[in-house]
């Protein structure tokens, strides 16, 4: 679901080829996301989730899915070892 | 020229409704109503997200009409994206409260989030692009890849009077050869009219017809109605616009402004005078060669009959020839934008030879004994000259002149 929410974002805000998200060695450089882009995508999940994720440039060095496995992690310890199930529809903007 | 307005989604349609007497002006939405259950409300006549690319969704209100009117006016003009004189286009807008909405929306959201115990850290990270007051400017810049100014003025409801004027300026003065004139406003929000309402300036619903209820120069009226959306011009060099045999709507010619210094709304009369007769003598212009002015025409008690005596004042005995109209009795007061939209509805009442009415006119103030083109509109008329006032909380007063350009 995680996966599914940035994707989402990626594709219908940020013009992004969806066949990118294919590869599973994609690089979240390869993304080509400015600072702003970066810090507008981790909004939909911090909307969800209720928190800010820290430092955001990091995951700019990091595989695609390596992020994502890092952004699981950090819900996960705000919420107990439990992954809440989000909604796609982002609660407000 | 370009506008999106309470009266319509562009220009034509604007001023076509202006020119029936068709006030836009209703009960507020819900939102406002459950605190302010008699305040009246002006709103745009079309969303202007659907009249946008769906990337400008999460845009400021504001800067949503900016475009709107931006886009009209640029595609009248024949401008497209990226000219080769990219440089020597600038962007001048006013706006008098920019980012309202999003302003509002920050604040509610941290009232719900308080309330549900959440963090209020977690805010959308383009809060701040979105409500800085040069957000317009900057999106239709971008848009549009104009690499001159980039300029905002806030100047409460002479804010985009004085983006006119200082534009004419720099392009008068060989700065730039073509300026993208806005002006937005988008403050139908909550928080915005419960400020306004603390100031006892909002008019009370009519009784009888709800829509006629802001009634400049009348007996008994009870001050404006606050409305939302933008207008837009392209202010060229008669070098470039010859260059492209592009035709011109008219020549903005004359730029008066003033400030009382005296009192913050309070209006002087000294000062509107000056404003007024700078503006025609910059444009070379006697008081009888005006044949409209479009008023500032709040429908306050104090604002109309000063005005008032300030046009006598200003115009002498030409005074008796003019015609005056305050078209804030239709389409609200869009304060940063009510400059600029009151000025493309006299260049468009010249054009056509048709001025539009103070709609709700139906008995004059005696302390307002100009001709105010009560209720319905006046056709056949031969106008060769314009002037559109603004007067701004805070003393600002500007005049602008316009001229037909044959």
């Amino acid at each position: 679901m995680l996966e599914d929410i940035v994707k989402s974002y990626l594709i219908d805000n940020k013009g992004k080829d969806p066949a990118l998200f294919d590869n599973p060695d994609l690089l979240v450089s390869e993304l080509k996301l400015d600072s702003l882009d970066m810090v507008e995508m981790l909004f939909e999940i911090e909307d969800r989730c209720g928190f800010q994720l820290p430092d955001p440039m990091r995951y700019a060095q990091m595989h695609f899915s390596a992020m994502l496995a890092d952004i699981e992690q950090a819900i996960r310890e705000h919420n107990n070892g439990e992954l809440p199930a989000f909604d796609l529809q982002a609660t407000s903007h | 020229m370009g506008a999106i307005s309470p009266l319509g989604a562009d220009r034509r349609q604007s001023f076509a409704a202006a020119l029936a007497g068709r006030c836009a002006i209703g009960r507020a939405a819900p939102d406002i109503a459950q605190w302010l259950p008699q305040v009246l409300t002006a709103p745009a006549a079309a969303e202007p997200s659907s009249l946008l690319d769906p990337r400008c969704a999460g845009l400021d209100r504001a800067t949503q009409f900016a475009l709107v009117a931006a886009n009209e006016a640029l595609c009248d003009a024949g401008i497209a994206a990226h000219p080769d004189d990219a440089r020597r286009i600038g962007v001048y807008v006013g706006i008098g409260f920019g980012g309202a909405q999003t302003v509002d929306a920050l604040y509610a959201r941290l009232q719900q989030t308080l309330r549900d115990n959440g963090n209020p850290a977690v805010m959308h990270p383009l809060s701040v692009p979105r409500m800085m007051a040069n957000a317009a400017a900057a999106a239709v810049s971008m848009q549009y890849g104009l690499h001159g100014p980039s300029y905002t003025y806030s100047v409460a409801c002479a804010s985009s009077a004085v983006a006119i004027g200082e534009a004419f300026r720099a392009i008068r003065d060989g700065y730039l050869d073509a300026a993208v004139v806005i002006g937005a406003e988008a403050m139908l929000t909550p928080g915005a009219m419960l400020a306004w309402n603390a100031l006892r300036v909002m008019a009370k619903p009519d009784a009888d017809d709800v829509s006629r209820s802001c009634r400049p120069f009348a007996k008994g009226r009870s001050g404006f109605v606050l409305g939302e959306g933008a207008a837009a011009i392209v202010l060229e060099s008669e070098t470039r616009a010859r260059s492209r045999a592009q035709a011109a709507l008219g020549e903005v010619c004359g730029y008066g402004c003033s400030s009382d210094a005296s009192h913050l709304t309070a209006p002087s009369s000294e000062e509107q005078v000056t404003a007024m007769r700078q503006a025609l003598a910059q444009a070379g212009l006697e008081p009888g060669d005006i044949q409209y002015l479009n008023a500032h025409g709040t429908a306050t008690e104090a604002g109309d009959v000063v005005e008032t005596a300030s046009i006598r004042a200003a115009f002498g005995a030409a005074a008796e020839r003019l015609a005056v109209s305050s078209t804030k009795s239709m389409h609200g007061h869009l304060i940063g934008a009510s400059g600029i939209l009151e000025f493309v509805l006299s260049v468009m009442a010249m054009n056509a030879g048709a001025l539009p009415p103070t709609a709700t006119l139906d008995e004059p103030d005696p302390r307002c004994d100009l001709d105010f083109v009560p209720r319905t509109a006046r056709h056949d008329c031969e106008v060769s000259a314009i002037m559109s006032n603004s007067f701004a909380f805070g003393g600002s007063n500007v005049s602008l002149v316009a001229r037909r350009h044959d």
